[in-house]
């Protein structure tokens, strides 16, 4: 009986969790269509590519420390106010100086232009850089390691997990020409799921490591710096 | 050095670079630059010096905006150049970069900067302090590199370039504490280019 309570719970947390990923879906798909005026050109459809670095801050994990990352992403705009991220980042991170975690993230993020009708942002003749700021909104999924930094004679010592996470922040594009930008975000990261915890014995210097298994919140802060170039124009070429 | 020969020696600068204006921009969307060098750099945190084997591929992409990609190689086993700390330090190291640059100047001199997300490649001692045969351990780290410099393009196929670099990141995969690659360094010698398309 209390088995079927946990998954009876594990399974109306995951619902609730996925309502949320289908509300933020939907609203992608509404603001597809608006904005979309009747003129020669349109970024919908514009792809582009770039690299990342990330630098993961505040960490939930306790003695967590700050994590440095690499990743890659493409960006798919589906109209003028609204562009997608989809991203894979390499995170690692030490834990004082006992375990070192690393993070694989995989998933994507909504990109929303709330001031993209000023006249500020319209395609003149002549290109002047200029600052396009945008709220995000995003899940990943997620899969991390940790490992002791001194292993046991019988083998390596570590623990793994597999988890979900929504992320949501602010950011900025830097446009230095038509097709090329950098890209400043700021967003913090809420992972879903199990949750691994590490107790280390100062005294002793015995590490042991904790599966806690249905759903938790921990979370960070991400800030990433990203380049991007826009390599293609999968639809909406002109328009009459 | 009179200053006579000062003198003369500026002349024939000068007039070089005038020189060089009057031939056409070789610089262009299209063009495709390679280069090898050594390149001395120092792993400041750990207060060595090695000499690192450095290669790029550049394509310009716009006016202004290139991709690059390149790699640092240590030369496997090499002899440290200079360091406090060798039982801490990878005995072998290999970064890999790929990013944009940005390039302002006219014509054939051109000021560059780099921003290149990437990876190391690490190989450290897991039990340093043992004077017995120790076990190694490869780790792939994040990193990043920022990089500035100068090119001349004086010829159809040919230009000179010098470079400064810094980059970072953290060896985690150590018995102790993690291992910072923070590092700054120069590259300079000569690049061959090609434009790939005609316009």
């Amino acid at each position: 009986m209390i088995l079927f309570a946990k998954i009876q719970n594990q399974i109306l947390s995951y619902l609730r969790y996925m309502k949320g990923i289908l509300l933020i879906f939907t609203l992608t798909l509404g603001f597809c269509f608006l904005g979309q005026a009747d003129r020669k050109y349109t970024p919908a459809g514009m792809l582009s590519l770039g690299g990342r670095t990330t630098v993961s801050l505040f960490n939930d994990h306790e003695n967590e420390m700050t994590g440095t990352g690499v990743g890659g992403q493409f960006r798919l705009q589906f109209s003028d106010a609204v562009n997608t991220d989809w991203f894979f980042d390499y995170i690692t991170s030490d834990i004082l100086n006992y375990a070192h975690r690393t993070d694989y993230h995989i998933g994507w993020s909504v990109l929303f232009y709330p001031i993209n009708n000023l006249d500020y942002f319209r395609q003149k003749e002549e290109f002047k850089p200029k600052f396009r700021p945008y709220i995000l909104a995003g899940h990943c999924f997620d899969y991390s390691k940790i490992e002791a930094k001194v292993s046991p004679l019988d083998g390596p010592m570590s623990a793994e997990r597999w988890s979900s996470a929504v992320q949501a922040g602010l950011g900025t594009h830097l446009e230095l020409s038509p097709r090329f930008d950098i890209s400043l975000t700021g967003q913090y990261m809420i992972h879903l799921g199990n949750h691994i915890e590490t107790d280390y014995d100062f005294t002793t210097g015995a590490l042991s490591f904790n599966e806690h298994k249905g759903a938790s919140l921990a979370g960070h802060v991400l800030v990433t710096l990203s380049l991007n170039y826009k390599i293609a124009k999968l639809w909406g070429f002109t328009r009459r | 050095m009179g200053i006579h020969q000062k003198i003369t020696g500026l002349f024939l600068l000068v007039s070089t670079l005038i020189y060089s204006q009057e031939r056409p921009s070789y610089f262009q969307p299209s063009l495709l630059r390679a280069s090898a060098t050594i390149a001395p750099t120092r792993f400041y945190t750990q207060q060595t010096t090695v000499a690192l084997i450095n290669g790029f591929v550049e394509y310009a992409l716009e006016n202004r905006i290139s991709v690059r990609g390149e790699a640092n190689i240590m030369a496997p086993n090499g002899k440290l150049l200079y360091t406090n700390s060798p039982e801490k330090f990878p005995r072998n190291f290999t970064s890999i970069y790929a990013g944009f640059g940005y390039h302002l100047g006219k014509r054939n001199w051109k000021f560059d900067i780099h921003a290149e997300p990437g990876i190391a490649i690490s190989e450290m001692a897991q039990q340093p302090f043992l004077i017995v045969p120790v076990a190694y351990q490869w780790s792939v780290s994040p990193s990043y590199m920022l990089k500035g410099g100068t090119s001349f393009y004086f010829s159809k196929y040919c230009h000179f370039f010098a470079e400064i670099n810094y980059s970072n990141g953290w060896i985690r995969k150590t018995p102790l504490t993690s291992v910072s690659i923070a590092q700054y360094g120069i590259s300079a010698g000569l690049g061959f280019h090609v434009l790939t398309k005609k316009n």
